[in-house]
């Protein structure tokens, strides 16, 4: 079993005790004429808003090894003359990185029981949390994975997945920049979508935002690998 | 180099037919005692590997170049050749791992590229450098490469334990491999490559960087192997390919220079010696059993024998002659004049 769960699992739950504890204080300190939102409402945007930030974070970390090591060490050969398709390779290396990302997706879900008995909170709107939220981490995955069949150095590989994700994180700011009109960039952003289930709204817009990404970065790997087949 | 090339067609057909007298090491044809079947179906059959005019271009650079290669059941094939001369890329598309520009490879009858899976299957492939995980203990390693390679579950177990016996890694099967000698983690490379006994066994440079004890014990391991299984096997080493296999394909700069069956040793008439000086050709080609005689250096000469005559006649002679004889050796083999001939002599013109 690797460390690298554990690091994770650790490091986040140490950010995410802070920012809950943080929040808590803060909205216990209010009055309550002071008070714009619920409690769950600042405990799903605080909490699973930093989550969100983690699992970018920590997605690349994960895959980065998952294919330049191997194209590096050429541990890849076996793969490449063993009789599998690359797309089941591929669909093999993203569930694996899931089921490292799924655990760190449930971490504020897991704080947030702690409170179960003592505040009046809004399970439904969590549930919508969780899923947005596990939604983007496959999407950073894939991206992560898309990044490691780049390089077979695991640096520059995790680099190009940061850089990526760097770019569909700020893509939304476009707007801001006093473009009117350029509802494309909005869109394309990762957090836009995210902000609707922190809110408690699953929208079917957003869900298939999600995974319609994450197929299109699967696919590109897949494009990848088979060109270095053809050099 | 181009004229050079000419040979290789006719001794290619000549390997033919030596392969139907293949049965010294108990390999048996599958229709053996039956009526031989005839024609195309008949060829496929027995050939476990075709690969015709395989050609592979990285950008401008050709890699590969027109290469024809057969390999039968039980047949052991070197592909020799100088660094950099195509070997590590006709083994890369062999084991899939690359595309071919052009050129079509089959492994018994099934197209590697049309038919990926299932030619795959059918294969076993160590690389240049053992394809292991550090982290991972060989029962586990050696487990993961029999699933990945379609061992079904119940088998697996099974079929860890065999290789693991014929790599002579029994005892190893709970060690980490990131602490494996150099030379365990070859053999677990081989272990990997034989798990699923696969009828072509694909070997990049097995030997290299290993001690003559390691070297040996993989010889021995590739011999006993090639019994049920057809072996391609790429080597810069001349002695190693004589010593292992029945047939050798010299490649140089991506094309096939070279290609014949290694036949048993024959007598080589072909001798040098060392004389005490002074002395000349003339002396020794007046002698009964020469048949020529070229000097070589102050004291050095190449003596060709007469058809019937052996080294024993020539050193009883020259000792006879008073000759004053000092060093006797074997000119170099066939395969080494061979080699250094095509390459060798084609680089210094």
């Amino acid at each position: 079993m690797t460390p690298l769960l554990w690091v994770l699992l650790g490091a986040g739950q140490i950010v995410l005790a802070w920012v809950f504890l943080q929040t808590l204080e803060h909205f216990s300190g209010l009055k309550a004429d002071e008070r714009v939102a619920s409690l769950s409402l600042e405990l799903s945007l605080n909490l699973f808003g930093l989550a969100a930030v983690l699992a970018l974070l920590a997605a690349p970390l994960i895959t980065m090894r998952m294919l330049s090591g191997e194209l590096r060490d050429g541990s890849f050969d076996l793969i490449g003359s063993a009789p599998v398709r690359l797309a089941e390779v591929i669909a093999g290396k993203f569930l694996g990185a899931v089921i490292l990302v799924t655990p760190l997706c449930l971490l504020p879900a897991a704080n947030l029981a702690l409170l179960a008995g003592e505040a009046r909170l809004d399970p439904g709107l969590f549930a919508a949390a969780t899923l947005g939220l596990w939604l983007a981490a496959l999407l950073f995955t894939a991206v992560g994975l898309y990044g490691s069949s780049l390089s077979a150095q695991p640096g520059p590989a995790v680099l190009a997945a940061f850089g990526i994700l760097l770019l569909f994180s700020v893509i939304g700011r476009a707007e801001s920049l006093g473009v009117e009109g350029l509802s494309l960039f909005g869109w394309l952003a990762w957090n836009e979508h995210l902000f609707w289930f922190l809110l408690g709204a699953v929208r079917l817009g957003d869900v298939a935002y999600f995974l319609l990404f994450t197929l299109f970065f699967l696919a590109l790997t897949h494009r990848r690998l088979a060109n270095r087949r053809l050099g | 180099m181009g004229s050079k090339a000419s040979p290789t067609a006719v001794p290619a057909q000549r390997a033919w037919f030596t392969d139907l007298t293949r049965d010294a090491r108990g390999y048996r044809p599958a229709h053996f005692g039956k009526a031989a079947p005839t024609g195309y179906r008949g060829e496929t059959m027995k050939t476990l590997v075709s690969v015709a005019d395989l050609s592979r271009r990285f950008g401008a650079h050709v890699a590969l170049s027109g290469v024809s290669l057969t390999l039968e059941r039980g047949e052991v094939l070197g592909l020799l050749g100088p660094n950099g001369a195509g070997k590590t890329t006709c083994l890369r598309i062999l084991s899939g791992n690359l595309v071919p520009t052009s050129g079509r490879v089959e492994i018994d009858g099934l197209d590697l590229v049309r038919q990926p899976i299932p030619a795959k299957g059918r294969l076993g492939y160590l690389p240049e450098r053992p394809p292991v995980y550090p982290e991972l203990r060989v029962d586990e390693y050696l487990g993961y490469c029999a699933r990945l390679r379609r061992v079904p579950s119940r088998r697996v177990g099974g079929a860890v334990a065999e290789a693991k016996r014929r790599c002579g890694l029994e005892d190893a099967g709970r060690h980490p491999i990131a602490r494996l000698s150099k030379g365990y983690r070859q053999r677990l490379g081989i272990a990997q490559a034989i798990v699923h006994r696969p009828s072509l066994l694909i070997l990049d440079e097995p030997t290299e960087g290993l001690d003559p004890v390691q070297i040996r014990e993989v010889r021995s391991l590739v011999r006993e192997l090639a019994a049920d299984t057809g072996v391609i096997f790429s080597s810069h080493i001349l002695s190693e390919v004589q010593a292992l296999c029945d047939r050798v394909a010299i490649l140089h700069r991506g094309r096939v220079v070279y290609s014949d069956c290694l036949l048993a040793d024959h007598e080589t008439r072909v001798w040098r010696v060392r004389l005490a000086p002074p002395r000349d050709a003339v002396s020794l080609a007046a002698l009964a059993c020469v048949e020529e005689a070229f000097p070589l250096g102050e004291e050095r000469f190449r003596v060709v024998l007469n058809a019937g005559a052996g080294a024993e006649d020539l050193a009883r002679d020259m000792v006879q002659a008073g000759l004053g004889l000092r060093e006797l050796t074997a000119e170099r083999s066939d395969l080494e004049r061979v080699f250094f001939d095509l390459i060798g002599a084609g680089d210094a013109a």
